[in-house]
This record gives C-alpha cells, structure tokens and sequence, in this order.
C-alpha cells in the first residue's frame, strides 16, 4: 500500500498491514504481569479512585431509597398510569440487559471466530455484562406490583398446584434472563482462574494470597490445567453465543408478541440483538476509554481496538437504521391503519421530540460520522460518540415502550407520561450501582485477562528463542 | 321493623361504654397486668383512645389527616387490644341465638322499597340490605314512574350515608350537646312564643318533598300562625312557578315524533324533573329504526348531553333562547309578547325547518323548556304546545310535586330583609345550606348573625351548621320515616334501612314539636299522613304494609290534566353578542354542592368535558382565542361588582362570549372529599340573575391550574396525507373513532337502504370466527354476552356510580385521576365528530370486553387472567403479582390498577358499606369489570337449587340495573331466546376493534339518526380555535 511508508512512522501501526497493533510493541511477558497484576496487587488505594467509588456509592443509594419507598408505597409513585402501564422500569430493563450484550459477544462469538484483539477488552466487558444484568435483572423484580411475590414467576412445585403461565413472554424473560445471568458469570469466572493463580502467586499480604488461592481454585498452570480450560472456555463460548442472539430475541418478544401497533412486528428480534450489540459496544467504549488514560493501558487496549468498535458499532447501527426504516416503511406498506397512524404519532404526536432524539443520536450522528477513520481512532471523539449512542438506545426503549402505549387503539384512553422523581433516581441509581460494581472489580480483580494477552506477544510463538524465554519463568 | 333491630344492634355496640369499661377494671382484683392499664387509664390519651374506639364518637379516627394523633395514641390502644382480649365473659351463663331472627340469612341480602327524596321529586328504590346494612341503591323495578331505573345522583346517596365527615353529634358553640337539651330549650321558647303565635319564629329547609312534612308544616302554622316557613334550593323552580303557578308539566315521549328542547337539559341528570320516566320514553323511540324514530331539536346554551344526541343542535347565549322561543312561537303563529328580532341565516333558517316539523307533527310534537330559563321561555313553550295541540296528547299538566310550592328567592330574599331589621328571633334550618348557597348580594352569613337563636339540622357541620348557635345532627333519608312523590305524583313512603349511624334527628322530628304531640315520631306521622287514603280500600294495616312492600301508596298519581294558563311574560332581549354572558348550572355530578363529599360522585368524569374533581369556567373555543388564553389558564370573571378566579376549560359546540359555571365547588366545610375542591360560583350569583348574569368581565391573571381530565381531546391538525382535515377544526379522536369503526352510525335514510351498514365497507370490520388455524373453543353451557344500544345511551353516567357501588371501586383523588389512575371499571367515551363549534357527539360506555381471544390472558405470566367456561375473562386478584403486562395488552384499555394502596381499609363506616360478595382490591392488583360475576353465581346457584337453567334477565349487572335509558342488556348468548341473542343478531350490531380478532362478548348496536333533510348541515367557516 502507498500509504505504508508514510504509517510505518507511528509506532502504533503495524507495518504489514498498516492497522494499529493489537498490542503496542515493546511488552513482555514480564511488563504484561506487571502492568496488570500492579493494578490489583498494590497496596495503595489511589485518591481517585476512592474519590470515584465514594461517587458511585453515593449515587447508588438511590437506588436503595427509592426502591425502598417502592416498596412501602407501590409503583404508583412511578409515572405508570394508563394506558402507560410500563414506563422507566422496562425502558431500564431492556437498555442494561441490552449493554450486557456487547460483553458476551466479545468473548463467546469473537473468540470462537479467533478475533484475537478481543482479548485486550474481553474481560472488562465481560464484567460489565454482569453488572449491566444485575442492574437490569432488578428491575423485572421491583416494576411488579406485589414483589414478595415475584417468586410465582417461577415454575416450582407447590401446594397450589399452579404453574406460570407459560404462553407469557414475560415468563420467557425469567428463563432467558437467569440463564444468562448464569452463563456470564460462570464464564467470567472460569476465564479469570489461570490469572487468579498468577495473582496468588504475586500477592504479598497473606491475606490476598489466601482469598486469591481460594478462587484459583488450585490452579497450577499445568498443561492439563491449560488444555481443560481452553476446552471450558470453548464449551462455554458455545454455550454463550447462542444466548447473544436469544436473550434480547425473547425480550424484544415482550414487544412483538402483543397486538400493540408499535410493537406487534416481526423485526423486533434482529433489531433488538443489533441495537443491544451497538449500545452494548458504545458502553465499552464508554469504559474502556477511560480506563486506559487511568491505568496507563493504552499500550494494550490500543486504538486498534477503539477503532474495530467503531467499526462493530457502524455495522450494527446500520442494522438499527435498517429497523427504523423498516419500520416507517411498513407502516405504509401494510396498509394498516394502526401502523400508519402509530408511525404518525411517533413522529409528530406530542412525543415526538422523543423519536428525533432517537434517530439524531443512533444514525444521523453516529452514522455519519463513524465511516471515517480518523474520526475512529479520535480517542475523545469516540467517547463522545459512545455517550450520544447510549443516550440513543435509550431513546429508542423510550420511544417503542411509551409512544406506542400512550396512544394505542380506543382515542378515549389516549395519555401522556412524565417521569417522576422516583423514576429518575432508580435509574440514576443503578447507574452508581453499575459504577460502584465496576470500580470494585478494577480494584479486585485483573481487568485485562493477563494470560490471554501473554498469548498474543510475538514472544508466545513457539519461535526457538521464544521458548527460552517461557522456559525462562516468565 | 328494621328499626327495631338496629337498635338492638345499637344496644349491643353500647354494650361496652367507657363508664362500664372503668367499673369493670375498678370492680375486678384484676390479673396482674392490667393495673399498668388501669394506671394508664386515668391518662388523657386512654380516654382519647378509648372514645374513639366507639362509634359515636368515631371522628378523629377515620381522619387520616390525624394520622400522626393516631401514632400516639398507638401505645394506649394497644394497651386496649389488650384489656379486649382480656375480658372476660360474664359469670353467669350467656347462650348464642339458636334460632336466627326470622328475615336474616347471613350471606343472603334482603331488599327494602324506599325511595330518594331528590329536590326535584322522588325516586322510587329498591335498596339492597345486608345484614341490615344498606350496601346498593337502585331503583324500584315495580315502580311505574322509574322501572327500576336511577341516575348518578340516587346511587351516589349511598356514600352520603356512610360518609365519616357526617356530623356526629349535636352541639351549641361547638360544645357537644344532646338533642333532648335542645327539645327543651326549644319546647321553651315555643311555649313563650304561643301567646305572640309564633313571631319571630322562622323555618328555613331546603325545598320541601314530603307531604307529611308539608302537613306536619300546616299543622304548626296553625298553631303559630306568625311562624314563617321559607325553602330554599340554589337551584329551584321558580321560574316554573313564575310561569304556570302552582303546577307541573308533565311529557309523554312516547307519543311525541318530534321532540323539541329549549335549553331543557332533559336527557344528562336527575336536576331535570321526571329525568327517569323521560329518559325512558325518549330512548325507546330510538331502539328499533326499522319501526321508524323521533327526531330531537335542541336549542341550548351550555352544552349538554341532550343537546349532542339531538339530530339537530343550535348553540345558543342562554339570553337568545327567549328570543328565539319568541321567534319560534311566531312562526307557529302563537301571539307573543315581544318585538322580532332579526337572526342570521343559519338560526332563521332553523326556526323555519323547526316550526315546518312542528307543525306536520301537530299533536305527535312536544316542545319542552328549561326550568333554568326565563320564565317567559316556559310560558311560550306551553303556548306553542297548546298550538300544536299537544296538550293532552304528549303534554300534561298536573298537580305541583312540591307539597308546598312557593317563589324560593323572594322569600329567602324576604327572610334576609327580615333578619336585617331584627324580627328574626328564633331561625332554624332544616337540611339546608344558604351560608353556603344563598345568592351573593343576600349576604346571608352576615345576615345570620341576626337572628337571636340559629338552629342548624343537617348530616354534617357545613358552612351553615358552623355559623349557626345550635348543630342538630340530621339523618339521611335511609335512616328516618318519610314520603315523597315522584314526579308523576305516585307517594313512595321512605323506609329507613338502617338505625341513625349517629343518633341524628329528622326534620319530621324537630317540626313535630311544634305540634301538641311533640314526641310522635316519625313512623307514626308518615302513618297518619297516609292513614285516610290507605283505609279507602281495606284495612290500614294491610294497605299500608302492601305500601311500604311495593314501594309506593296505590291510587296517588297525579291526574293528567291539560287545564294550564301561562302567564304573560315579557320577553327579554338579548343582549349583544359582544357582551359575555355568565350561565350558572347545577353541576352534573354533584348538583349544587350537597353531594360535594360524595368520592364516587367527585370522581365521575362530566358528561361533555370528562372533567372529575374541579368546575372550571367553560368556554367556546373561539372565546378562548379571542381572549388569547389557554385551557388551564385563571380567568377573573367578574359580574356585577364579585369577581372569582375560575381556571378555564373549552367545551365543543359551547356559544361564543359565554361561560358557564358549574354551581356545587369552592366548599370550605363539606369534608376531607369534597373541601376545597374547585371554585365557588355561588359568589357570582345574585339573587336578581339567578341562572343567567350578563355584562361579565373576563380577564385573564397569572397561574395555572391543573385539571383531572380523564380524556383527552386533541385538535386535528394532520395534513390529508397523514389521515386528518388539516383544519384543526375537528377532533383528533373523534376522526380516529370514526377511521377506526370504533362509532358506528348511519342516519335513517342510509339505515333504510343499506341496514347492514354497520358491517360493511372499509371502516366498518367484521368479526370472521373462521379466520384461524385453532378449531374455536365451543361454549356449550351458558355463554355470557352484553349488548349496548349506542342510540339509547345518553352519557349520564348512573352505571358508573352503580358500579362503583356494586364493586367496591376505589376512590383515588384528583390527583390520582389527573395522571389516568382512575378506578372506574366502566367509563362512558366521548367523541365529538365534525367541527368543534358544531359538534355531535358519540357515547360509547367501554367496560372490559369479554373477550373470547382475549389478549390480556396470553401475556400474564402468573395465570392471573383467565377465562371461564363460560367465556367470562376472569381476574384472580389473590394471583395476581402486577406486571400490567395485561393492560399494555389490552387494546381497550378497560383494565385498572391498584397503582398504590387505593381501598380505603381504615375507615369504619366504609367498612359497612361494602358489598361482601366482592372482594377489596388492595395494592399492586389488577382489576377491572367481571360482568357482575357475583350476580351471576348468585343467579347460578339459584337456578340450581330450582334445577333449572338461568332465566333470560335473571341475571342483570349493575350497570344495566341503573341505567335509565335501558341501553345495556346482559345475558347468555347460547339462550336463542334471550334478549341479548338477539340483538347480537340485529343487523347494526358490531364489535369495537373486530379487525383484531378479539372477539369481544360485548357488543355495540349503531346508532341510526334521523335528521331533517331540510337541515342538511353546512359547514362553518371560521379559523381553528385553540385547545
């Protein structure tokens, strides 16, 4: 390529291909351990993140609050009424378990694909999975009217001898939600067992070796050990990516399963899986961008992978766009008049600010601007763009959760919603609940998978020298 | 009879009283741990407490406002549960009934005739009594004059009876008193005012309706011919008695083609007298098209529910009507009293086709004038109707309903002068409110303070009963003897159901003291009223138990007359359209403020505006722009030197530079429900201008005010593209109602050419049973279906009181309703069709749909919705964990959610007043219509015990019971013989949303209208008005 000469100045890119590295030259085996062990490992506490966590914790105890007076009072101190009886508790739901699923794609689809720069990211948005599931896998729970008894969504055995109603795709939610709360955990946990040996062996307090041990599970790095888990991660990647395309498949089928003209289409499924990859990368992006100016890891988290977000966001955005246009074409090819007026009402009804702010924040923003490489590998701008997209995405569960229910079959019952205090605040809330979390695990536990990085240096092919170099220790 | 056993029930609540509570503690050695309550006991906060824990003294209680009184008192009442717990029985051996008394089953409701003395006549009921708790109002089906039939107001009483805020004792300057203290104070002052006959002694009452009281009245003014007697209701019929003297207007509807309303909002609420049996005869010249229709002209002012059935409607200033009578009159050649008056077009062009139709109906035509006019309105129509022969044929005239008819505001306006100038000795006030209601320029609270000694009789302490020296507490009607007369003169006596709740006294009582047997009560007085007529044929006894069994005294009817002279009247001017003109109405919910306490009745959407909780300054869209305001905006209207703030509300179809008012807001002291909701319009009212002031002043201040609309109306703006006129004219719902063959109708001459209008063509889909993979579920047994006649409704709203009545319904508060919370299982949905200036209007009741693919069961996760056997969709409220997934899913949006804790489970007397087969829906729970479901296995179980099927009509649901326009009709649709078989055969019936394949057993007959082709509507010209 004409252009090599010129990029192979930047240290950054490789001179092959002309892409940034995966991993910027001059790591180690040793500076790898190093580099992210040190992060865990040490023993001081910086200020900022304390400064942060108090923040989060702080922010969580709304959450606390408000799903307290819930509980004392009743949903009626949420906006719902009719004929909105769903509002910020589903749009919530729907927009944390969305962003769960960029982590499970990154690593289930993209390590059985052998997207090897996904192991830079893959742990942190692993991570984030989880706490985006515990965020949202509360709301299911605290939107009902009568939590206590949340459990009857549940098929046990009982003296009552009654059993869910198995036709409701809210049931489908409990079962799709649990197993992937399931299988992201287990996965994360299994990924994170060879470096867990590496930090035991690395912890200086007694008390790190101690807790670390006993989540390393005995891990001594032998060969067995390594076939066995690369045969576990495999399994569970298998097991995972299915679950990528399913969960927010049955979920959308909260929506397209009713007769609501808005929701009732057969696009849901695809578009939803599309528009949770996208808003789930944005997240990344959201985390990882500042974490790798915090924690020094530009090296490892290069703009190679900034920019192939960037490129996974383009692609599945344009998936969304599709659905957006699909959706306004089919209201007027299908001749329906509840399509037709629906799409109406969307767009210039008294809500309609909602849809524009939709459409500006998940295509003609990011759309536009995303085709240009510059513009990807525009550290600040990404993260701008990663706000706008997640700020959009939640427009969008806004937009099909309220607008279609606010004005729906019979005029008579036409209503309007607006977000109480209560609302706001358990939202916020989760949103200090998901930082709290996720401060924790950077503080805990290793948020680059060393081993897999290790993996990836020009020193892990088996070259003769290179084999010295293992044989070395390191 | 009841009587009697409440009062046993009484002895038996005081069996326990504080005195015997204390001499028991003092009497027994005591267990240990009851001297730390005996200690306790001597504190004020036991006494509290224990006072409380009584019903008489019930008050603080039920407040909640005292809520945080009650968490102090939380440690001395638990000290009480305690001593409850403790107590023994008595030491001698005491035995349960083994024999029930004879007429109680538990769990099996007995029923009782009384009747509901409504200011403008009685109305007959059938009370249902549970344990000898009155729990339903509903009217007699016997009774000729009302078959059954109420109306929002009736079923409201109800609450009234059981509502905590009553007044609970008597008392002079706010000390409690008892009301023998007050027999003697007044028995002395009778005494000393014999020799003077009575001077200085003045009664004043709400308008009296009983005829025993009425002669319990003559007999005391002949023992004090000096004693003065006033009545007083806001809104009265002085005009009538203005008009045609001392008599009544009676209409057969039924004999009329062509019925003719001058401001007679005849059709919306029990505030027109005869509402019942008019409603009645109207509608069931509308059921059958085929049979041919009448035809109704309205011509109004304030916009009403008549007005938008009519087939042709002329807004009108309310000080145009008279004119327009005058110009109406001449045109059927009846002379008048005033010069014509030059009218555009469009209203010469009315009168013209009117006059044409009347007199091609001459003797088949009625013409019918409102009591809120002036009187030369009632004069003229009486002339028009004797012109047209219709006397005797669909008018007649009768005896006055009222036993002692007089002119109100002259007298009251009398009474006032005379308090001023200091002849007022004694006043007493009877069941009346004028603090309150009496008009602005009286003054009359100042007036009071006149009055040497001021008696106040009423259930509750209002803004009269706190002014006034002495409080009595009064009874309801459900809870004293008395009479009435309906409006078609048949006596009902009034039996009480229930013991005073709170030791109240009637007016019965307090007049009797007048007279030389001052204790006769008022058993025996309604007793002696009758005695004469019931002994006419057979014995008394017999007569008069047959009277209170059936509801009414045989042979008392008023006779049809035509003998009327109507008064010549001037006809006023009108004023210039420029000028604002200021209509006071009763306000349909809760007429002129006394059923302001009333929760279900606050709660009630207004036919017309949909607005519940608030009255508010109703203007023409057009007058709103011209004042560049918006709704929601304050508005100062000022008349004649009062002003009020009033917030502003558009009503389609309103006339332009005039604003109605609502009378019955703006209460200080009518109770935790009622008080300070709204604006009082009293305050702008004199008693010159009673119903209609003009020269007002409107001017727009800062604030805005929220209104609890349950529906929305939106102007429709859409462009043709995207499905609308553009013009904005028009309602966005009303369009769609249309688009979407929500309203379904057609006028006579396309009913004739086409009778299966309603299932035809693009708009108009068809329910097609076969449209499916699944073999459909048979319903072999009973199949339960409703069907509603959208051209008999008329969007009064008494269904919705009876099912808030029947189903224990939640009262949520405005602002609950303000953001759609709303509890009522059945609402009446409004859509105005074509332009706003001009609407009519479509009501379409809408309660849960029984659906037979019913959308709500597939998506509840926990099996919570479900159907029956016999097609009944079912809520399992015990199953029900509240995701509203249901609600989202229906497309009818009949569901409600118990969003927080709506059912008041803390006040006592509510707690008497609910139906037991109901069960009280608490938080988190989904609710909504269960076609009466408890009425249905009650007539279940005993066709069963007969070994039998369910008789056509055996089962009636609430709505369908109350409904005085019989437009709802239940029954099983398997049974090719009932009723509602067959009319889910007629050929206009349809069902709401059938393109979904829901499949709903609630079905809609169209309406079929028979305008005059001579009036084929033009449309207006004018530029969009806000709202």
């Amino acid at each position: 390529m004409a252009t090599n000469e010129i990029l192979t100045e930047d240290p950054g890119l490789d001179p092959a291909t002309g892409e940034f590295r995966v991993i910027a030259p001059g790591f180690s085996f040793k500076s790898v351990t190093a580099k992210i062990a040190d992060i865990v490992l040490t023993p001081k506490t910086s200020l900022g993140w304390l400064l942060f966590f108090a923040i989060g914790g702080a922010v969580a105890t709304l959450v606390l609050v408000a799903v307290t007076w819930l509980f004392l009072k009743g949903t009626g101190i949420w906006a719902i009424s009719q004929p909105v009886a769903w509002g910020f508790a589903i749009i919530n739901f729907v927009w944390w378990i969305g962003i769960g699923h960029a982590g499970t794609l990154i690593s289930a689809i993209l390590l059985l694909f052998k997207q090897s720069w996904r192991n830079s990211i893959n742990r942190f948005a692993e991570a984030m999975t989880i706490f985006a599931v515990v965020c949202a896998g509360m709301f299911p729970l605290i939107h009902v009217g009568r939590p206590w008894l949340g459990y009857w969504l549940f098929p046990y055995p009982n003296t009552m001898n009654v059993w869910p109603q198995f036709r409701s795709p809210l049931l489908w939610d409990v079962f799709a939600v649990s197993t992937y709360a399931t299988i992201s955990i287990v996965f994360w946990y299994v990924g994170m067992i060879p470096d867990f040996g590496t930090l035991r062996d690395r912890a200086h307090s007694n008390f790190a070796k101690y807790i670390y041990g006993l989540v390393a599970l005995g891990w001594r790095g032998s060969v067995r050990h390594w076939m066995r888990y690369e045969t576990a991660s495999l399994l569970l990647a298998g097991l995972a990516t299915p679950l990528v395309l399913s969960v927010h498949t049955v979920i959308s089928f909260d929506f397209a399963v009713a007769v609501l003209p808005g929701w009732h289409t057969t696009i849901f499924p695809p578009y939803f899986v599309a528009g949770a990859v996208y808003s789930g990368f944005a997240m990344v992006l959201t985390l990882a961008i500042p974490l790798r100016k915090v924690y020094h890891l530009e090296g490892l988290v290069t703009e190679r992978h900034i920019d192939n977000m960037g490129k996974v966001m383009l692609a599945t955005g344009s998936i969304v766009a599709y659905g957006y246009g699909m959706e306004v074409f089919m209201s007027w090819y299908s001749a329906s008049h509840w399509e037709a007026f629906m799409m109406w009402n969307r767009m210039f009804g008294p809500m309609g600010w909602s849809y524009w702010v939709l459409i500006f924040c998940n295509i003609a923003f990011p759309l536009t601007t995303l085709w240009v490489r510059k513009l990807r590998t525009n550290i600040s701008f990404m993260f701008l763009i990663s706000i706008i997209v997640n700020i959009g995405m939640w427009f969008e569960r806004f937009v099909i959760v309220v607008t279609s229910l606010y004005r729906d079959f019979l005029p008579s019952s036409w209503g309007t919603y607006r977000a109480t205090k209560w609302d706001y605040m358990t939202y916020i809330g989760t949103m200090g609940l998901f930082t709290a979390l996720f401060l924790l695990f950077v503080r805990f536990l290793p948020m680059i998978p060393m081993n897999e990085i290790k993996m990836m240096l020009p020193s892990a092919k088996l070259t003769a020298k290179a084999e010295k170099a293992v044989g070395a220790g390191d | 009879m009841t009587s009697e056993r409440g009062n046993d029930m009484m002895n038996q609540d005081n069996g326990m009283t504080l005195a015997e509570v204390r001499a028991k503690l003092n009497g027994s050695r005591g267990k240990r741990y009851w001297r730390s309550i005996d200690e306790l006991a001597g504190t004020p906060e036991f006494e509290a407490a224990v006072a409380r824990e009584f019903p008489d003294q019930a008050q603080e209680w039920v407040d909640p406002v005292s809520r945080r009184g009650f968490m102090k008192l939380m440690g001395a009442s638990l000290a009480l549960a305690g001593l409850a717990g403790c107590t023994k029985q008595p030491d001698e051996p005491i035995y349960p009934y083994v024999k029930q008394p004879e007429d109680l089953l538990l769990g099996r409701p007995d029923y009782f005739a009384t009747a509901y003395p409504s200011p403008t006549g009685g109305v007959p009921l059938l009370v249902k009594s549970d344990a000898y708790r009155p729990i339903k109002v509903d009217g007699n089906p016997d009774h000729p004059y009302n078959l059954g039939s109420s109306d929002p107001y009736t079923q409201g009483t109800l609450l009234d009876l059981y509502d905590p805020d009553r007044s609970q004792h008597s008392t002079l300057r706010g000390e409690r008193r008892e009301w023998a203290e007050f027999v003697q104070v007044f028995r002395d002052k009778l005494i000393a005012s014999r020799g003077n006959g009575g001077e200085g002694l003045y009664f004043l009452t709400s308008t009296i309706t009983s005829p025993t009281l009425a002669r319990q009245w003559k007999e005391a003014q002949a023992a004090y011919p000096k004693a003065r007697l006033v009545q007083y209701d806001p809104i009265n019929r002085d005009a009538v008695r203005a008009a045609i003297g001392a008599k009544d207007l009676q209409y057969d509807l039924s004999a009329a083609d062509v019925v003719v309303s001058l401001d007679a909002d005849f059709l919306s609420t029990a505030a027109f007298p005869g509402f019942h049996k008019l409603v009645r005869e109207f509608v069931a010249r509308r059921k059958s098209p085929e049979k041919g229709l009448n035809r109704l002209y309205v011509v109004e002012s304030t916009t009403s529910t008549t007005g938008l059935k009519a087939e042709h409607r002329l807004g009108l200033r309310a000080g145009e009507v008279p004119a327009f009578t005058a110009a109406l009159a001449r045109e059927l050649g009846v002379s008048v009293n005033a010069p014509a008056a030059t009218w555009p077009d469009s209203e010469a062009n009315f009168v013209k086709a009117l006059a044409k139709d009347l007199k091609a109906n001459a003797g088949k035509s009625v013409v019918i004038a409102g009591e809120q006019q002036d009187p030369s309105v009632l004069a003229l129509a009486v002339a028009i109707n004797q012109a047209l022969g219709n006397f005797g044929k669909t008018v007649f005239a009768t005896e006055t309903v009222q036993p002692l008819p007089t002119s109100q505001t002259a007298e009251l306006k009398a009474l006032v002068s005379d308090l001023w100038s200091g002849k007022v000795d004694w006043l007493v006030i009877l069941n009346a409110n004028p603090v309150y209601n009496a008009p602005a320029d009286l003054n009359f609270k100042a007036a009071l303070d006149k009055a040497k000694t001021s008696v106040h009789l009423g259930t509750h302490i209002d803004e009269t009963g706190s002014e006034t020296l002495w409080h009595l507490s009064g009874t309801h009607y459900l809870e004293t003897w008395s009479d009435v007369r309906s409006y078609d003169g048949t006596v009902s006596i009034v039996q009480p159901l229930i013991d005073p709740l709170y030791h109240g006294h009637s007016a019965h009582e307090l007049v009797q003291l007048l007279s030389d047997e001052p204790s006769l009560s008022p058993y025996e007085a309604v007793r002696t009223t009758w005695r004469a007529q019931l002994s006419k044929s057979g014995e008394f006894e017999a007569n008069w138990r047959k009277a209170l069994h059936a509801g009414w005294v045989e042979g008392t009817a008023f006779e049809k007359g035509t003998a009327v002279t109507a008064a010549s009247l001037p006809v006023p001017a009108p004023s210039s359209r420029d000028s604002v003109e200021v209509i006071f109405r009763a306000d349909p919910s809760i007429y002129d403020g006394r059923f302001s306490n009333i929760g279900w009745l606050q709660e009630l959407p207004k036919p017309v505006t949909n607005l519940s909780w608030d009255n508010a300054a109703l203007l023409s869209g057009a007058t709103l722009t011209k004042l560049n305001i918006e709704e929601g905006d304050i508005l100062e209207v000022t008349v004649g030197g009062q002003t009020v703030k009033t917030p502003v509300l558009v009503v389609p179809g309103h006339p332009d530079n005039s604003v109605t008012v609502y009378l019955g807001y703006g209460r200080e002291q009518a109770g935790r429900v009622g008080s300070g909701a709204g604006f009082n319009a009293y305050l702008l009212r004199t008693s010159a201008t009673p119903f209609l002031a003009t020269g007002a002043k409107l001017a727009k201040t800062d604030g805005k005010w929220g209104f609890a609309v349950t529906k929305s109306h939106f102007q429709d703006h859409r462009s043709k593209f995207f499905g609308g006129e553009g013009s904005g004219n028009n309602s966005l719902e009303g369009n769609e109602a249309e688009t979407r063959g929500i309203i379904r109708w057609a006028t006579l001459e396309e009913f004739k050419s086409n009778p299966g209008f309603a299932n035809e063509g693009e708009n108009h889909p068809k329910v097609e049973r076969d449209v499916t993979l699944f073999p459909n579920w048979e319903y072999n047994g009973n199949a339960w279906g409703m069907s509603i006649d959208l051209n008999s409704c008329v969007g009064c709203n008494a269904c919705i009181v009876s099912c808030y009545a029947e189903n224990n319904i939640a009262v949520v508060g405005k602002q609950q309703v303000r953001i759609g919370r709303n509890m009522q299982w059945l609402r009446i949905d409004t859509y105005f069709e074509g332009d706003l200036a001009t609407p009519r209007a479509h009501f379409q009741p809408m309660a849960c749909q029984h659906c037979e693919n019913a959308p709500c069961e597939q998506v509840c996760p926990v099996g919570a919705t479900v159907h029956t056997p016999e097609g009944l969709n079912t809520m399992v409220y015990n199953r029900c964990v509240g995701t509203r997934y249901c609600s989202n899913n229906c497309p009818y949006k009949v569901r409600r959610y118990n969003f927080l804790l709506f059912s008041d489970f803390e006040t006592e007397s509510l707690k008497l007043m609910r139906n037991p087969d109901v069960s009280v829906r608490s938080r988190g729970v989904m609710e909504k219509c269960s076609y009466c479901v408890q009425r249905i296995s009650a007539a279940k179980i005993e066709a069963d015990k007969e070994n039998r099927e369910v008789r056509d009509g055996e089962v009636v649901t609430a709505c369908q019971q109350a409904c005085p326009a019989s437009a709802i009709t239940f029954g099983n649709l398997n049974d090719k013989s009932s009723r509602v078989a067959k009319l889910a055969k007629d050929e206009r019936t349809y069902s709401v949303l059938a393109d979904l394949n829901t499949r709903p057993r609630t079905t809609y007959v169209a309406a079929v209208l028979n305008p005059n082709p001579e009036l084929a509507e033009a449309p207006v010209e004018h530029a969009p008005a806000k709202g």
